[in-house]
């Protein structure tokens, strides 16, 4: 036996986000947490508890709307329950680059599709690809944007297979200076066998 | 194959061999009226989409905008549980363990690894969402 929860449609659905309810499935199953989505294909209710306050995490339960007998709004959630809602799947966000990294960044990434016979233009802070596919700082493969997923699937993984350049304005100490060229293969050889030094720590969300 | 006596847990790991389950009618052979509870229920590759009347057409644009906030997020959810624990409420009151693999678009399906069934544990299985009530897992 379903009750309407499915049939309610998203303009509905959005208006439970976000707050405490209590949901009863199933034969005698009930939930309670807050309502992080509904997912509008299959009116799924995804319901977040947070454990601990200091230690963090959650427990998160996801109710199948075909199960669903009855949902009740318990509370509204407060900014800072929201924020904390909202945030928790949202893939973790590497720290802001400062402009001239970011000039940087994307001339490599511009220089990889070129030699790799792709397209590109340079449209401001962006690039526009094959006049289909855009992508934004910080120029990664999750940051391409296109309508076209042949073309999309094919850019991220061209970025993805992008090889970690050198640093050329970088703090690390005078042998990685560009000045010796022949020394810095061997070099990058030498630190892959050991831990990544710090100045490294920032190419690795890139790979 | 290890006998150790009298330990009734260790059972509970032991590997079983693929379990081929019915298949429900062809959907595409005679005599099978597509409003059977057997065909809805074994058949089902889609869910079809809501239909919007006409009164509508103002709200459409915020419907599609809600729509794809709450898509988003949930995708986002689904890509955090992969490779995670998850147990899953059924009928029943059947409940069982597995690593989540994926769903499938319409969420019919769910693809798990390492099921552990009373049976034994099945290294690779196909969870069919209309006999789960509930899953949850921890973030």
């Amino acid at each position: 036996m379903q009750c309407g929860w499915s049939l309610l449609g998203p303009l509905q659905w959005i208006r439970y986000v976000n707050k405490q309810v209590k949901v009863k499935a199933g034969k005698d199953e009930e939930h309670r947490g807050w309502l992080l989505t509904v997912d509008p294909v299959s009116a799924s209710l995804v319901l977040v508890n947070f454990l601990d306050q200091d230690v963090g995490g959650a427990s998160v339960q996801v109710v199948m709307g075909h199960a669903v007998q009855e949902v009740q709004v318990l509370q509204e959630a407060d900014q800072e329950t929201t924020e904390r809602l909202q945030s928790s799947f949202l893939p973790p966000r590497s720290r802001p680059l400062a402009p001239e990294q970011l000039h940087q960044r994307r001339a490599g990434v511009r220089r990889w599709l070129e030699q790799n016979r792709v397209p590109v233009q340079e449209d401001g802070e962006e690039l526009l690809v094959a006049g289909a596919l855009t992508i934004t700082a910080p120029y990664g493969p999750e940051d391409c944007c296109s309508s076209n997923q042949i073309i999309l699937d094919r850019v991220q993984r061209l970025i993805q297979s992008q090889p970690a350049e050198p640093p050329i304005h970088s703090t690390a100490p005078p042998n990685h200076s560009a000045a010796l060229p022949a020394d810095q293969p061997i070099q990058r050889l030498i630190q892959s066998h050991t831990a990544p030094p710090a100045d490294q720590s920032e190419r690795s969300s890139c790979d | 194959m290890l006998i150790t006596g009298g330990n009734k847990r260790l059972n509970m790991a032991t590997p079983v061999s693929v379990l081929r389950l019915p298949k429900g009618p062809d959907p595409n052979s005679r005599g099978f009226d597509p409003k059977s509870p057997r065909f809805i229920a074994l058949c089902r590759t889609s869910i079809p989409t809501s239909a919007v009347s006409e009164a509508d057409v103002e709200q459409l644009p915020k419907e599609q905008h809600a729509r794809s906030v709450l898509r988003e997020s949930f995708l986002r959810c689904l890509l955090s549980v992969t490779n995670k624990k998850v147990q899953f409420h059924m009928y029943e009151r059947v409940k069982v363990e597995a690593t989540f693999g994926a769903s499938d678009i319409d969420v019919m399906n769910f693809q798990v690894s390492d099921l552990h069934t009373p049976i034994g544990v099945q290294k690779e299985a196909l969870i069919r969402c209309q006999d789960v009530i509930s899953f949850s897992f921890d973030a």
